[in-house]
C-alpha cells in the first residue's frame, strides 16, 4: 500500500507537469488560448508555426545562439568569480565588508537598460573589430548583474557558521587560516549555488537585453528585437522559445552539478 | 579598522586600473577620403574596412542595396542613435537623415559635432537605390470601414504639410510647443531639410501635389525591398515576393479627398489617432501644424498625435488598433504586410528618400 | 524617549556605508576626468558628477515648459504608478496561488516546474508582444510587473507554508482546528516573513518592469524619457539623471518592504532568527 503511494507520488510529480503542458499547448494549437487572451495568429502564432520555423532556420539560429551563450557564460564566469572574490575580501573586513556589500545590493536596482549603453561607449576603444568590442561591452553588462548575487552569499557562506563548528575549531586552537580554508570554504559551497540558481536565469536575460545596444548586430536578443521591430512576430516567438530552452538547459546543468557536488551534504 | 582601509584601498584601486586599461586605450587615427573621390572608391574602401554604419532595425535596405550596387557584401555595423562613432571614426561611411543627423554632424549648436565642409555625403537619390520613407498608413479594414474619416484625415494633413512647407520657421516653433525636446536650432534646420524632402521627388523634380503616391518610385521601392528584405520565416519570405503594389498602397482615397470638387462627407469615426515613427520633431511638422491650426478640427477630426522611437513599431501600433493612423517608411510597411498585417498606404509625405551616407574628407 | 547614544551612532555601520559612499564617489571622478581627457562627449560616456547635479539644480528648459528635473520627475510619476498597481496586482495573484498550492498537492506539482520556468522566459523581450495582446501600454506595463512580482512572492510564501513544522500543524489538527482556523493562526502569521522576502525581491523587479515598458512607445514614463534622451533628443544629462532616480526608486521600495514588514510582523522577534532561515536563502 505504501509503496503504491509512493510511486503515484512520484510519477504524479511528473505527469502533473506534463499534463498541464500538453493542456496549454492543445489550448493554444486549436486557438482557445487566443480567445481567452483576446489575441490574433498573427501576434501570438501557432506552436507548429514557430517549429517551422526554428527547424528551418536552425543552423542561423544556432549561431545566434552561440553568440548569446558566450556572453552569458563569460559574463557570469567573470562576474561569479569577481562576486567570490569581493565575498572573501568582505568576510575578511566584515564590518567594511558588509557596508560594502549593502551598497553594491543598492545597484541591483539600476535597470540593465540604464548599465547597457554605458558600456558600451565605455568599450569603444577596447578594439578595432567592432564583433570583439561589442562582446567585451555585453559580457561586461553580464558581469556587472551576476556579481552582487555572488557576493551577497558568498559573504553568507564564508561567515554563517553554526556555533559548534566554530567552537569545535576554537578547540582545535586552529588558526584563523585554517578555520577559512576546513571550515569558511567549505560551509559556502551551497550558498555559491543558491547564488547561481539566480544569476544563471538572471545572466541570459541580461545577455539578451545587452544585445539590445550592442555594436555588432548577432545573438538571441537582438534577433527577437529586430523581429519586432519589423513585425515579425511568429519569428520574434521562435527566438523567444529559443531563449527559454537556453535558459532551462543552462538551469538543469546547474541542477546536476548541483546534486553531484552538493551529495549527501544535506 | 585599520586593515578595512587597506581592504577598500585595494579595491579602489584595481577598478581603477580596470577603468585606466578601458579608456586609455588610444584610437587608432583613421585616414580620411579626398574631396575628389568617387563614391565608388568612399564605398569600396569603407565597406572593405568594415566600417560602413547603418541603425538596422529596417533602415538598412537603401544602404545594402548602395553596397550591392558597388559589388560589396550586405553587411554593416549598428550605428547608435547618436553620431560619436563617426565622430570617434569607429565608422567610416555613417549613416545620417538630412534632416537630423547629418544637421547635428555640419552644425555647431547644442549636441552638435560642427564639422561644417569637412564632409560629403553620398545621396541615394543620385545613386537610384532611393526607397520612399515617410507615409501616411493605416489597415485596409479600417479604411473600408472609415472612408470618410481617411479622407478627411488625408485633407486635413495634406493642408498641414502645405502650410508647414510654406512657413519652416513658425512650424518648428510649433512642433517645440507641443512638447518636443529637440533644441529650437536643430528643429528649424530640421524644418528646412523636411521641406525639400516634401516638395522634390526621387528624380529632383518638384512634386506637383504634397503627399501623392507616385507609383514609379513605390515600385523602385518594392523592388528594391524584395531584394534586400530577408526574413526568417519562410511564409513571410514567400509572401513578400508576392507582392505587388496594390497590396500596400491605395490611392483612391488620396485622390477624391484632394480633388478640386472634393466632398469629404461625415466621418464615421472622429477621435483618431496617428501615431510618428520617431520622437516629436520637425520631421512631422505637417501633423502638428494641421492639429495647432485647427484643421483637423474643421474636417470634424478630433486628433491625437502619439509619438514614437519606442520599440514598438508604429506597423503594429496600427494592426492592433492602438491608433489609427500611422507614419512610417514604406519598406517597414512592405515588412509588415509580408508577415501578414494588411496596411494599406494612403499617402506619401516624403517624395524622396532622406537617407544619406556621410564621410569625412581630408584638408 | 531614550537618550541619545553618541558612541553607539558613531560605531554604527552608518559610517561604514557612508565611507564606501565616499570611496566609490572618488573612483567615479577619477574615471570622469580620464573619460573627459581623451572624448570629444564626455557626457555621453562619464560626466562628473558635479555635472549631474548641477543638470538637476538647472533652469534651463528642455522642452517648452519644463526643466530637465521636472521633465524627469513628471515622468517619474506615470512609471511608479503603473508599477504600484502591477506590484499590488502580481503580489496577490502570487500569494494565492502559493496557498492554493499547499492546500492541494496536485496544483502545486502542475505548477511548480512552470514556476521555475517562467523565470526563464526573457519577459523583458516578451514586453512587446505582451503590449501588442493588451493593446494598451498602461495595461502591458501592470501586467508585466505583476508577472516579474509574482513569481518572487508565490515561491517564498509557498516555502514559508512548508516551513512550518509538522508538529505545530498536528497539534492544531489535535485542537480539532478547522482548516481556516489553521490558516489564519498558524500558517499565514508564520509565512509573513517568507511572503515579505518576496516582496523585498519583487519590488525593484516591478519598477525595472514598468522602466522597460516605458521604452516600448513613445508616451512618456522613465524609460522613455531614458531612450529619447540616449537617442540625443535631449540633453543627455535626463539620462543621467534617470540612472540614478530608477537607483534611488528601487532602494526606496525594498526599504518601504522592510518597513511594512515591521509594521505587520505579529511576531517580529521570535521569527527574525528562525523564520527566515530559509527564506533567506532565496534573498540574493
Amino acid at each position: 500500500m505504501r509503496n503504491w503511494k509512493e510511486s503515484w507520488n512520484r510519477f504524479s510529480t511528473v505527469f502533473y507537469p506534463i499534463l498541464f503542458g500538453a493542456l496549454m499547448i492543445t489550448l493554444w494549437q486549436t486557438g482557445i488560448l487566443h480567445k481567452i487572451l483576446g489575441a490574433d495568429t498573427f501576434t501570438l502564432p501557432m506552436p507548429h508555426r514557430i517549429y517551422t520555423i526554428i527547424k528551418e532556420n536552425l543552423p542561423v539560429i544556432m549561431q545566434n545562439v552561440q553568440a548569446t551563450l558566450i556572453v552569458a557564460l563569460g559574463g557570469l564566469f567573470l562576474g561569479s568569480l569577481l562576486g567570490y572574490l569581493l565575498g572573501v575580501v568582505a568576510a575578511i573586513f566584515t564590518k567594511w565588508g558588509k557596508g560594502g556589500l549593502t551598497l553594491a545590493s543598492a545597484f541591483n536596482a539600476i535597470p540593465i537598460i540604464a548599465i547597457a549603453p554605458i558600456l558600451n561607449n565605455l568599450t569603444k576603444d577596447v578594439s578595432p573589430n567592432a564583433n570583439i568590442r561589442s562582446m567585451v561591452a555585453k559580457i561586461l553588462v553580464v558581469t556587472i548583474t551576476s556579481t552582487v548575487a555572488m557576493s551577497v552569499n558568498a559573504y553568507r557562506g564564508l561567515t554563517e557558521i553554526k556555533p559548534f563548528s566554530m567552537d569545535l575549531m576554537r578547540s582545535y586552537a586552529a588558526t584563523e587560516r585554517q578555520i577559512f580554508w576546513k571550515l569558511r570554504l567549505p560551509n559556502s559551497l551551497p550558498f555559491i549555488f543558491t547564488a547561481l540558481r539566480v544569476s544563471v536565469p538572471g545572466c541570459v536575460i541580461s545577455a539578451l537585453v545587452s544585445e539590445y545596444f550592442a555594436e555588432y548586430i548577432v545573438g538571441v536578443g537582438r534577433q527577437i528585437r529586430e523581429n519586432i521591430v519589423l513585425a515579425q512576430y511568429a519569428t520574434a516567438w521562435a527566438y523567444i522559445s529559443v531563449a527559454c530552452l537556453m535558459g532551462i538547459a543552462l538551469y538543469v546543468v546547474l541542477l546536476i552539478f548541483e546534486s553531484i557536488l552538493l551529495k549527501g551534504r544535506k | 579598522m585599520r586593515k578595512g582601509n587597506k581592504g577598500a584601498l585595494m579595491l579602489t584601486s584595481l577598478v581603477m586600473a580596470l577603468m585606466l586599461v578601458v579608456t586609455a586605450i588610444p584610437a587608432t587615427a583613421a585616414t580620411y577620403y579626398s574631396k575628389d573621390a568617387t563614391v565608388k572608391d568612399v564605398v569600396v574602401d569603407a565597406a572593405t574596412q568594415g566600417k560602413v554604419g547603418n541603425w538596422g532595425l529596417g533602415n538598412e535596405y537603401e544602404i545594402q542595396a548602395l553596397l550591392s550596387k558597388y559589388g560589396m557584401p550586405t553587411t554593416y555595423l549598428s550605428q547608435a542613435f547618436d553620431m560619436d562613432g563617426f565622430d570617434d571614426d569607429s565608422i567610416l561611411l555613417a549613416s545620417a537623415m538630412t534632416y537630423n543627423e547629418l544637421g547635428l554632424v555640419k552644425n555647431s549648436y547644442q549636441g552638435g559635432y560642427n564639422y561644417g565642409d569637412k564632409v560629403k555625403t553620398i545621396d541615394m537619390n543620385d545613386e537610384g537605390v532611393a526607397m520612399l520613407e515617410d507615409n501616411i498608413f493605416t489597415t485596409d479594414a479600417f479604411a473600408k470601414a472609415n472612408p470618410n474619416t481617411v479622407k478627411a484625415f488625408l485633407a486635413a494633413s495634406v493642408k498641414g504639410w502645405a502650410y508647414a512647407c510654406a512657413n519652416p520657421e513658425e512650424a518648428a516653433q510649433i512642433v517645440y510647443k507641443y512638447g518636443s525636446s529637440v533644441s529650437s536650432d536643430h528643429q528649424l534646420y530640421m524644418a528646412g531639410e523636411v521641406k525639400k524632402l516634401v516638395e522634390t521627388d526621387t528624380k529632383g523634380n518638384p512634386v506637383t501635389a504634397y503627399g501623392k503616391i507616385d507609383d514609379t518610385a513605390m515600385q523602385q521601392t518594392l523592388d528594391l525591398a524584395k531584394t534586400y528584405i530577408k526574413l526568417t520565416d519562410s511564409v513571410a519570405a514567400d509572401k513578400l515576393q508576392t507582392l505587388t503594389l496594390d497590396d500596400i498602397r491605395d490611392s483612391s482615397y488620396f485622390d477624391t479627398a484632394t480633388a478640386a470638387d472634393a466632398t469629404l462627407g461625415t466621418p464615421e469615426k472622429t477621435d483618431v489617432s496617428i501615431q510618428l515613427k520617431w520622437l516629436p520633431q520637425a520631421q512631422f511638422m505637417g501633423y502638428y501644424v494641421a492639429l495647432d491650426k485647427g484643421y483637423y478640427k474643421d474636417a470634424g477630426l478630433n486628433v491625437t498625435i502619439v509619438p514614437g522611437g519606442g520599440d514598438i513599431s508604429e506597423t503594429t501600433a496600427v494592426y492592433t488598433g492602438q491608433v489609427d493612423f500611422g507614419v512610417t517608411w514604406v519598406s517597414n510597411l512592405i515588412a509588415a504586410n509580408a508577415g501578414g498585417m494588411g496596411l494599406m498606404e494612403v499617402a506619401q509625405i516624403f517624395q524622396r528618400s532622406g537617407l544619406v551616407l556621410v564621410y569625412k574628407i581630408s584638408d | 524617549m531614550k537618550p541619545v547614544n553618541w558612541k553607539k551612532i558613531f560605531a554604527s555601520s552608518i559610517w561604514v556605508t557612508v565611507a564606501w559612499v565616499v570611496g566609490l564617489i572618488v573612483v567615479w571622478e577619477i574615471g570622469a576626468t580620464i573619460v573627459a581627457g581623451v572624448k570629444r562627449t564626455p557626457e555621453n560616456v562619464l560626466p562628473h558628477l558635479y555635472q549631474i547635479i548641477g543638470s538637476v539644480f538647472s533652469t534651463q528648459k528642455v522642452n517648452s515648459s519644463q526643466t530637465a528635473i521636472q521633465l524627469v520627475l513628471s515622468n517619474a510619476w506615470v512609471t511608479l504608478a503603473r508599477a504600484g498597481i502591477g506590484f499590488m496586482l502580481g503580489a496577490s495573484i502570487g500569494f494565492l496561488l502559493a496557498l492554493l498550492m499547499s492546500r492541494f498537492v496536485a496544483v502545486e506539482k502542475m505548477l511548480f516546474p512552470y514556476l521555475m520556468i517562467i523565470q526563464m522566459i526573457p519577459i523583458l523581450g516578451m514586453a512587446p508582444i505582451v503590449l501588442a495582446i493588451t493593446k494598451n501600454i498602461d495595461k502591458s506595463r501592470i501586467v508585466i510587473a505583476a508577472i516579474l512580482t509574482f513569481y518572487p512572492v508565490a515561491t517564498n510564501t509557498l516555502s514559508g507554508f512548508k516551513a512550518v513544522e509538522k508538529e505545530k500543524r498536528e497539534l492544531m489538527y489535535s485542537y480539532a482546528a478547522s482548516r481556516f482556523d489553521i490558516y489564519r493562526k498558524l500558517l499565514i502569521p508564520y509565512c509573513i516573513p517568507y511572503l515579505f522576502t518576496g516582496l523585498k525581491i519583487a519590488a525593484p523587479m516591478a519598477i525595472t518592469a514598468s522602466i522597460l515598458v516605458d521604452t516600448l512607445q513613445g508616451g512618456g514614463g522613465l524609460g522613455c524619457m531614458m531612450s529619447q534622451s540616449l537617442k540625443h533628443a535631449m540633453t543627455i544629462y535626463v539620462f543621467w539623471q534617470i540612472v540614478f532616480l530608477s537607483a534611488i526608486i528601487g532602494i526606496l521600495s525594498y526599504q518601504l518592504m522592510v518597513w511594512l514588514e515591521k509594521l505587520v510582523s505579529p511576531y517580529p522577534k521570535e521569527l527574525k532568527n528562525g523564520g527566515t532561515g530559509k527564506a533567506k536563502e532565496l534573498e540574493a
